[in-house]
């Protein structure tokens, strides 16, 4: 615990508390709720099974970036006020009815239509909550305005359909079960990355105009230390080069046969949706004290 | 009601660090954490070139924060307007840190000898900070609770630092921020800090 140089010096400073096992818990518990959701839609229980091991170990990851990691069942205490808190819930609850939604589809359990309905539907919103809620963990930050964005809750639910998909296309060779239109899901991909770069690139124009630590944040991603990776990496890899690629197979019915092009392309957006992650939070900036 | 505040004056303080001293011997705070610090700029251009000295705390918000997002319970602010941590509480998740706009909270990681692989007797007698959690200054309500100033206030040189009850309109911090129109740091946040600045 030594302090640094810029601590005694007024200007705008970087927030250094959270790194990379936090920027990995955001990328695997948004991929793995995202993941989870559209094995719901596709009706395919390994890839829901697959989704909800990704979720619980981004949430091993979580545990181990806390101080004292063997109480963390007291961030459970304030979910009244606290977004960390409430996402401790909807972790629980979709792994929870996320198992039991597998068990019945992996094992052919029958139980009456309603209740069956019931924890299909709840175990979504619950995916759905995993996948948003850590934008809202960000997004009322009063401490660091390049976060403070009601776009992150969004962006973030993007992103994590897209990594989830991602996820599943990269893993269908492997996983038990119905064979997947790989075409379809790259139609998909197309709609949902669009969705992050008009997103993102709103964001940024948004924080473009807002205060002194968000357009420094602006600064470093594009013409900054973190320029290349962002503009290069996040933007270009990560969405613009598998948009203009992926766009001409999206739908095509003999995607199995050119597998190796899509997974391609599931690693590239699977790359930027880490950096995006790895980005945000390394570029958040508190404001001058003066 | 009680609500404890300080008004610094920016033109008395000289930056001579006595409070961050001061603190440093209240708490025993381990090394390279400091819950009073004086921030510093160099402001202007030769031959003008001066430097500015900024005297920072914790600013027991009226909203804190740090005790909104905390998803333990671990931050509460008492009665008296003064926002304290629980150790026994902390999970260490630093999302209190993340929320402070003023960088008041610092996480401590268990590397806080002075003298590495020695412990010094003082450390010993009053170190009580457990390795994983967040820690800051919390206006020595030790202190507080005994009718006493806090270490910072009493120690200044210059008397630029005053302690008081804000609610009390005949206590002197009152007065100050009302006759000097003392304002607090970054009052755009919204959080109604109650450490308050005079010039600078």
């Amino acid at each position: 615990m030594t302090a640094r140089i810029d601590e005694f010096l007024i200007g705008v400073k970087p927030q250094r508390e959270w790194g990379w096992l936090v920027i990995t818990y955001l990328f695997l518990g948004g991929a793995g709720a995202g993941l989870f959701l559209i094995s719901l839609y596709i009706d395919h229980g390994w890839a829901g099974a697959l989704g909800l091991v990704v979720v619980i170990s981004g949430t091993g990851l979580l545990l181990l970036d806390l101080g004292r990691p063997e109480r963390f069942w007291r961030a459970f205490y304030r979910p009244q006020s606290s977004w960390i808190s409430r996402g401790c819930f909807f972790i629980t609850l979709l792994v929870a009815l996320g198992a039991l939604q597998v068990a019945l589809g992996v094992f052919e359990i029958e139980l009456s239509p309603g209740i069956a309905t019931a924890v299909k539907l709840v175990s979504a919103a619950a995916a759905v909550l995993v996948m948003i809620y850590t934008g809202f963990v960000l997004s009322p930050s009063a401490a660091i305005p390049f976060w403070n964005s009601t776009f992150f809750p969004i962006i973030f639910f993007a992103y994590s359909l897209l990594a989830g998909i991602d996820i599943l296309i990269l893993t269908s060779p492997l996983l038990p079960g119905p064979a997947l239109d790989l075409g379809a899901l790259e139609g998909w991909q197309a709609y949902l990355a669009l969705g992050c770069l008009i997103f993102v690139l709103s964001h940024l124009s948004v924080m473009s105009g807002s205060a002194t630590a968000a357009r420094e944040s602006i600064r470093l991603l594009t013409r900054g230390r973190w320029a290349t990776l962002f503009i290069g990496g996040v933007i270009g890899l990560g969405l613009v080069v598998p948009l203009l690629l992926g766009w001409p197979f999206a739908g095509r019915s003999d995607m199995q046969t050119i597998f190796v092009m899509t997974a391609v392309l599931a690693i590239l957006r699977l790359f930027g949706d880490y950096l995006f992650r790895f980005l945000v939070i390394r570029a958040g900036m508190y404001d001058p004290l003066l | 009601m009680t609500r404890y505040g300080m008004v610094l004056d920016l033109n008395m303080c000289i930056g001579c660090n006595a409070c961050t001293i001061a603190c440093k011997a209240e708490h025993a705070s381990p090394s390279g954490v400091f819950f009073a610090k004086v921030l510093e700029k160099e402001v202007g251009k030769f031959p003008a070139a001066r430097r500015v000295f900024l005297p920072v705390l914790c600013n027991h918000c009226e909203q804190p924060a740090c005790k909104e997002v905390c998803p333990t319970g671990a931050t509460s602010k008492r009665e008296d307007g003064v926002v304290v941590i629980d150790y026994d509480l902390c999970i260490g998740c630093r999302s209190c840190i993340e929320a402070c706009p003023y960088g008041s909270r610092t996480f401590y990681d268990g590397n806080g000898a002075y003298y590495p692989g020695y412990t010094t007797l003082f450390e010993t007698a009053k170190q009580n900070i457990p390795e994983g959690v967040v820690m800051k200054c919390n206006f020595c309500v030790g202190r507080v609770d005994q009718g006493l100033d806090p270490a910072c206030v009493q120690t200044c040189p210059t008397e630029c630092r005053v302690f008081g009850d804000l609610d009390d309109p005949q206590s002197e911090v009152s007065q100050l921020v009302a006759a000097k129109k003392a304002r607090p740091l970054l009052p755009e946040k919204g959080l109604n800090p109650s450490v308050f600045y005079i010039g600078g």
